[in-house]
């Protein structure tokens, strides 16, 4: 980390303007690179040019106004732009130091591997169980009846929410309140694994106590997955991220260290924006 | 802002109690009356209509199933038949059975037992009866035994009192000799499975609605078979898979018209191209079935389509998102979800079919078929069909028959539209 941070300082001294064209991430701690990503919805260009880095076992925040184009730049990073007719995006992306736009790649078994939670929470219309245990099945990742309870158990039991549902395992995920469906949609992801989860603004439908359960649950995951995290609330982001991403209409303003970009951002736009200025 | 526009001096604060705000909200309430009345109206009319068409329908169809008999002594030992009980243990039961003279038997029994004009009284194929009976239990031969067997249009028109269109002095003869045979109870009516066993017939006592039933029957599952699966794979390629252009368009609009289309045109269409082009069978189930789901199919298109679109995009994602491929969001979750709308556009569509009379006329389905249909390529008719075919017959026997088929189905359509819906009910789901 220090190492990274380093690095990070040396950017912001020699080349403040453009601190965020400046990857500054130790090749071994890297799990993704985006490299000049723009992204057009038709004629309109929704990402300019952003490159940016995410750390292996890392919070990466990414904050800025509304309509900004995070949701945007959090979709491209498992093509689930890919399901959007309209949606263009050029530019490279690497997982692992693997294009994930190369033709090649297999688009299910990267989302596999980078798993997403939505901002509005999507249980299917299945009993809790089958919701997270659908995932797993797929991808046959348990070969008996008990090792897929097995991983039900414990993902239910990771995202926080299994005290709440173990006795109605089979009840419908649809009936639960909106906080337990947000944590079932996160036990549903880690259900199969991912290396990666992106998360749209996953707290922005709970209360304070629920989001304090999602947050720690985040902090419990840091050690294991590379976290991408799209939020609206300042103090969310400097409590659970590593690093900040803060974008402004489509352009990757500035990226750093979350204790850096909040106490000292470089550009007068971060700055503006995290006082409260605008957004 | 807010507070710039409550406190700017030309806006009153509003009043809730004035008289206006008053009138507003009564005249609410009443509009909301107003308008839970007229749907009550219109559900009450479509019932009372609903109950009107059945107890019409029941009350003129009821007899149908019905059968009015007389009471037969048949002397076997002293009659010209010579068949002995033994002889129908061999091989050529059927073929003795089939030469031997079972008609006039009848006919001298009537004779025998209701002087000249006996005869009359007996329907025309109460010798069919004696054969059975006979067939079923030979020592029937060895003795003298009165057979129930069905009575002529005639007897069974004097025993509902009614004229029929006979005339007068006819009717008035034979009320006086039913009013007889009454008195010694040598009349009866009960309950017969012939009508739901038999076929069509030229004798209105005799006619069974069995082979229009099963040809309905074999019809509807050709239709089924090819119209479900092809309506649905059409409506999940055209909303999954289908790029947007040009000729998908026109896919779109043709589905669209089809479902428009007079159903006589798919007669036609069924005439020159399965019948003229495919050397099909006429009159047969099969062309049948293939000329209905050319009609069924563009309705389960639609609803199926309208069905595959209203499943929520968030359904979708969270599927992606995990990793589920294409096929897998598809089958796991879209069409599940999207199959109660897919069975209701079934239903409606099969409903049509079941009804569907004009198309099958021109394919020759309203052939006299006087056998149930074996099998898909057999020569069949079909509920509808057989309802106007017998309509359309003079003999007013057939009255009550006709109405009778119309209540058979009505069953069918309504346990057809119980199965779907019980699917449905079993299926839906909410998100
Ligand atoms: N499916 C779409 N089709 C066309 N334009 C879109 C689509 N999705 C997003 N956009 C546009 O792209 C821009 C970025 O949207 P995006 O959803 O990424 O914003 P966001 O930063 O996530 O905003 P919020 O914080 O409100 O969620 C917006 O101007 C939006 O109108
Ligand atoms: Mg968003």
């Amino acid at each position: 980390m220090n190492n990274v941070g380093d690095m990070m300082n040396d950017a912001t001294d020699t080349q403040a303007e453009s601190r965020a064209d400046a990857p500054a991430l130790a090749q071994d701690t890297l799990k993704m690179t985006a490299r000049n990503v723009d992204v057009y919805y038709g004629d309109k260009q929704a990402i300019d040019n952003v490159s940016i880095d995410i750390g292996m076992e890392n919070v990466t925040a990414f904050i800025g106004p509304s309509g900004c184009g995070k949701s945007t730049f959090l979709r491209c990073l498992n093509r689930m732009n890919d399901t959007i007719p309209i949606a263009r995006v050029t530019g490279q992306i690497e997982l692992d130091e693997k294009d994930i736009y190369d033709p090649a790649m297999d688009v299910v078994q990267l989302r596999a591997r980078v798993g997403m939670v939505f901002q509005k929470p999507n249980p299917f219309p299945k009993s809790i169980f089958e919701n997270v245990a659908y995932g797993p099945r797929i991808h046959g990742l348990a070969t008996s009846k008990s090792e897929l309870d097995e991983i039900v158990e414990k993902s239910l039991i990771r995202a926080g929410l299994f005290e709440e549902v173990k006795d109605r395992l089979h009840d419908s995920g649809t009936a639960l309140s909106g906080g337990q469906q947000q944590r079932l949609c996160i036990a549903r992801a880690i259900a199969v694994d991912p290396e990666v989860i992106l998360m749209d603004e996953p707290c922005s439908a709970l209360d304070p106590i629920a989001t304090a359960k999602i947050e720690e649950l985040i902090n419990d995951l840091r050690g294991k997955y590379a976290i991408v995290i799209v939020t609206h609330n300042m103090q969310q982001a400097a409590r659970v991220s590593q690093r900040t991403a803060f974008f402004h209409l489509g352009t990757l303003v500035e990226y750093g260290e979350t204790s850096d970009l909040f106490t000292n951002p470089s550009q007068d736009r971060t700055k503006d924006y995290i006082t409260g200025r605008y957004g | 802002m807010n507070t710039a526009i409550a406190s700017s001096p030309d806006r009153q604060p509003t009043d809730w109690s004035a008289d206006a705000m008053q009138r507003r909200i009564r005249a609410r309430y009443r509009a909301e009356k107003r308008f839970r009345f007229y749907g009550l109206f219109a559900v009450l009319l479509s019932a009372g209509f609903l109950a009107f068409l059945l107890v019409t329908m029941i009350s003129s169809g009821a007899r149908g199933f019905t059968q009015t008999q007389i009471a037969l002594p048949v002397n076997f030992p002293a009659s010209d038949i010579f068949l002995e009980p033994s002889q129908l243990d061999g091989d050529d039961r059927d073929q003795l059975l089939a030469q031997t003279d079972f008609q006039g038997l009848a006919r001298q029994s009537a004779i025998a037992a209701y002087g000249e004009d006996g005869p009359a009284f007996l329907s025309n194929g109460a010798w069919v009866l004696l054969r059975d009976a006979v067939s079923e239990d030979p020592s029937l031969l060895t003795r003298n035994e009165t057979l129930w067997v069905p009575a002529s249009t005639e007897v069974d028109f004097a025993a509902r009192g009614d004229s029929g269109m006979r005339q007068s002095e006819e009717r008035d003869t034979m009320s006086t000799r039913y009013a007889e045979l009454e008195a010694a109870d040598q009349v009866r009516r009960t309950l017969s499975w012939n009508f739901l066993t038999l076929a069509d017939s030229s004798d209105p006592t005799l006619v069974g609605i069995w082979g229009a039933l099963k040809g309905s029957l074999l019809t509807m599952t050709i239709t089924l078979l090819l119209a479900f699966p092809i309506g649905v794979l059409t409506a999940v390629y055209l909303e999954e898979y289908a790029p947007e252009n040009r000729w998908t368009d026109i896919i779109e609009v043709s589905i669209n018209n089809l479902a428009a289309v007079p159903s006589i045109i798919f007669g036609l269409l069924g005439l020159a191209v399965f019948i003229n082009v495919f050397y099909l069978p006429r009159s047969a189930a099969i062309v049948g079935g293939l000329t209905l789901a050319l009609m069924t199919m563009p309705v389960i298109v639609i609803a199926g389509r309208n069905a595959i679109k209203s499943v929520p995009p968030s359904i979708r994602d969270a599927a992606l998102g995990i990793g589920a491929s294409p096929v897998q969001v598809l089958t796991h979750h879209v069409l599940p979800l999207s199959l109660p709308g897919i069975l209701t556009g079934t239903i409606i569509g099969m409903s049509r079919a079941l009804g569907e009379t004009a198309p099958l006329l021109l394919i020759g389905m309203r052939a006299f078929v006087a056998t149930p249909p074996g099998g898909f390529t057999d020569p069949a008719t079909v509920l509808p069909v057989q309802i106007f075919l017998w309509s359309d017959e003079l003999d007013p026997g057939f009255v009550e028959k006709t109405s009778a088929a119309i209540i058979v189905l009505l069953l069918f359509l309504l346990a057809m539209n119980g199965i779907a819906i019980w699917l449905r009910n079993k299926y839906e789901q909410r998100w």
